[in-house]
């Protein structure tokens, strides 16, 4: 095999990685972690991740765990490149998500592990946020 | 009769195998909220979380 056929089979496994990436990334609905919030049964946390508000069923889990799979992913890439914990990565978003994400009426989770519906005023901020 | 077991003995093992890779999924993530995170980096990273969020709308 030639040195030039190496490399552009080298490209096209590359090509062939990066659409299949897109491709699964597609299958997520793209408004999922959206209509999860909104249907009452799973919030947000301050960890960073989605969670089940009480008894949730084996589909729910497997969809909050698909949005929390995609969300390590980025929280490990967005790590990474800042030099920080994965951890840090993931809180720090999270403060985002609960200034900008959370609606009156869907549910969040702070540092205390306990539910709570937002009302009409912003969710409290843990001290951290800034 | 003895071969027959031994290949069904086989199939089964083969089976089994399987079902233990196909059941094999990522790691479950781990909720802990006991979160130890000084200010100081979250002020660093608000921009890139910000980021984050809007460019990925069925993540977050």
């Amino acid at each position: 095999m030639s040195r030039r056929m190496k490399i552009v089979l080298a490209i096209g496994a590359a090509l062939a990685a990066v659409a299949g990436g897109a491709g699964a990334a597609y299958a997520l609905q793209v408004d999922a972690s959206a209509q999860l919030r909104a249907s009452g049964q799973a919030g947000e946390q301050a960890d960073g991740y989605m969670g089940i508000v009480g008894n949730g069923g084996a589909d729910l889990r497997a969809q909050v765990e698909s949005v929390n799979i995609k969300r390590r992913a980025l929280y490990t890439e967005l790590a990474q490149k800042r030099g920080v914990k994965i951890e840090e990565a993931a809180a720090s978003t999270a403060c985002e998500i609960f200034k900008t994400r959370v609606q009156p009426g869907q549910y969040y989770r702070l540092t205390d592990g306990v539910w709570r519906k937002r009302d009409n005023t912003p969710v409290p901020l843990p001290s951290y946020c800034g | 009769m003895r071969w027959g077991l031994t290949l069904s003995a086989a199939a089964v093992a083969t089976l089994l195998g399987g079902c233990v890779q196909v059941s094999a999924p990522d790691k479950p993530i781990e909720i802990n909220l006991n979160i130890n995170i000084k200010q100081e980096v979250v002020v660093r990273l608000s921009e890139d979380a910000k980021d984050l969020i809007q460019k990925n709308p069925g993540v977050f």
